[in-house]
């Protein structure tokens, strides 16, 4: 029981760091990405490698995965300054689609279909560790790494060319720049997310990395509530004790679990949209995030 | 020999391509609506149309098929859109909303008619060799016919009717629209209705040659919005024309890259466009 509860809470923990990484580009940028999965998956595959290569270091792994997300950050990066709304969604949907083939054909890299196996369990200082303390600091910390960005002139300067990008322009903020960095920071968040991931299952292939888990990233955000400091964290715990609720009800088989969370969050992120836009936590009197 | 052989292929995938790409950009073009769920009114034309061929009814399933995805287009406009775009219609909130009836109706129809490919068995899709080494089904034609029926159909429609006109100035203007006495409403709802059914013919057409999954809505989206913005935002002939060329491009790279990177010409395509030509081929530099 604890160990089933340990686990849920590292998994949690870790969606609950894509979820603030994803919120801080979609909900204070305005960048409406729907690779995220691509990020995590990165990051995830950076981090096996360094732990089977080299040393099971969770915190050599976790800056692999950052550096990794972090940089390759840029092949969306590239997009979003050229067009916004409709088609960077194009853009990111695309570059989600060509990951999960490219994750899947890069067997050296990657594994192939059958993924990486066998990951040791990570050390710290020659002690094992189990990842859910570390992935609590991460959160902890890209928590409050988003409250102090979001506070100060950084945050500002999203916010402003969320709302709008022309006028942010014409007052001297360098937009390319300031889009480039948010994006960067995201994805190594979600990078860092990834290790953490490889490193506690031990094991990682492309399945966990595709469109589906982007859709459940973004639905976590906007349950929770965009551009919200606690949303996304209130949208993975939802989430993610679905299935488990979902376990419960004796007239669903086991094997169609999966399709029933899916048409469960599919159906909240529509419902809400019509009735309650800003998602769970968000302020009705404030302004929406608008893309 | 084998570039004709694979020339040919893409021609019929991308008529089939810019049939759903068209239907997609005359929605977008008329109500600026981005309708991201028009991956899933094709998917659901193609489910249809399955069921009603296993019971062997392939006729009455082609009507079916085409009637379904009207009522799943015009459901999609008449609850989700318009509630929305009536109190703030912001991309955002539009794309998530559709973005979550995508997610399930995939799921809906992975766990009624089962995950995984699904297609029919016709004589329709027997290759014959044409030429030495060139080979070709009967639905090649099919194909390429039907498409061309209805583009030549559609282009009547919107030059020569009443209704056509109304369409393309609800695209341009629709406060003048207004002002001249017709309704916004029913004229989005007829784009949505005509943009829904110009799917149907390409859904069924893909259940009879590569078949169909329950996630099929994903690539027929991908490729809508390439298309779409390839060809230029808000120019029908821009979409159904780089739809083609998407199928057409997809299909001859296999000369050079293996099948599963076929998608991937596509997207790069698309990454090509947005990076160094946003406005796409026929469209005009606009402020968004």
């Amino acid at each position: 029981m604890i160990a089933y509860a340990a686990n849920l809470a590292t998994i949690v923990a870790i969606f609950a760091i894509l979820a603030a990484t994803l919120n801080f580009i979609v909900g204070y940028a305005g960048i409406f990405s729907v690779a995220h999965a691509v990020f995590f998956g990165l990051g995830a595959y950076a981090g096996a490698q360094v732990a089977l290569l080299l040393i099971p270091d969770p915190l050599l792994a976790c800056l692999a995965g950052a550096v990794v997300a972090g940089g390759l950050s840029l092949c969306l990066a590239l997009p979003a300054l050229r067009v916004r709304g409709e088609y960077f969604v194009a853009a990111s949907m695309g570059l989600q689609m060509m990951a999960v083939t490219l994750f899947s054909e890069a067997k050296p890299l990657t594994g192939g279909i059958g993924g990486l196996v066998n990951i040791p369990r990570p050390t710290l200082f020659g002690v094992e560790v189990s990842v859910l303390p570390l992935a609590l600091v991460a959160l902890a910390l890209i928590l409050l790494a988003t409250a102090l960005l979001q506070r100060g002139a950084f945050g500002r300067t999203l916010q402003a060319l969320r709302d709008a990008e022309s006028a942010a322009e014409a007052l001297g903020k360098n937009v390319a720049a300031a889009k480039t960095l948010a994006m960067a920071f995201a994805c190594a968040g979600a990078g860092i997310g990834g290790a953490l991931f490889a490193l506690h299952l031990s094991f990682v292939n492309v399945e966990s990395f595709t469109m589906d888990q982007s859709v459940l990233v973004m639905a976590m955000v906007i349950i929770g509530g965009t551009g919200t400091l606690w949303g996304p964290l209130v949208g993975a715990i939802i989430l993610l004790s679905l299935p488990s609720g979902l376990a419960f009800i004796p007239f669903i088989p086991p094997t169609e679990v999966g399709a029933v969370q899916q048409i469960v969050y599919g159906l909240a992120m529509t419902l809400l949209m019509i009735f309650r836009p800003a998602g769970l936590v968000g302020d009705l009197s404030k302004g929406r995030a608008t893309a | 020999m084998l570039f004709l052989q694979l020339l040919l292929q893409g021609l019929q995938t991308g008529a089939l391509y810019a049939l759903t790409a068209a239907g997609f950009a005359l929605i977008f073009g008329a109500t600026r609506i981005f309708h991201f769920a028009h991956g899933a009114t094709f998917a659901i034309a193609g489910y249809v149309f399955l069921y009603f061929w296993n019971a062997g009814q392939p006729w009455p399933g082609a009507l079916a098929a085409i009637a379904a995805a009207v009522v799943f287009g015009l459901g999609m406009e008449r609850f989700v859109y318009r509630p929305i775009q009536r109190h703030e219609g912001s991309f955002f909130t539009v794309f998530v909303a559709a973005f979550g009836v995508a997610v399930v109706v995939q799921n809906l129809i992975g766990m009624i008619a089962g995950r995984g490919f699904a297609s029919v068995d016709t004589p329709l899709s027997m290759a014959n060799e044409v030429l030495p080494d060139v080979f070709l089904a009967p639905i090649f034609w099919i194909a390429i016919a039907v498409a061309i029926v209805l583009f030549v159909a559609l282009s009547a429609f919107l030059t020569r009717t009443h209704a056509g006109v109304g369409l393309r100035a609800l695209a341009q203007n629709p406060d003048l629209l207004r002002a001249y006495g017709l309704s916004s409403n029913r004229l989005s709802m007829l784009a949505f209705a005509l943009g829904s059914a110009m799917a149907a013919p390409a859904a069924i057409l893909t259940a009879m040659t590569t078949g169909l999954n329950e996630a099929v809505g994903h690539h027929v989206m991908l490729i809508s919005m390439a298309a779409t913005i390839v060809g230029g935002v808000g120019s029908l002939r821009g979409a159904a024309l780089a739809g083609l060329m998407l199928g057409v491009a997809e299909s001859v790279a296999l000369q050079f890259v293996d099948t599963q990177w076929a998608e991937g010409v596509s997207f790069l395509v698309l990454f090509a466009f947005i990076i160094f030509r946003p406005s796409g081929i026929f469209g005009v530099a606009q402020t968004r």
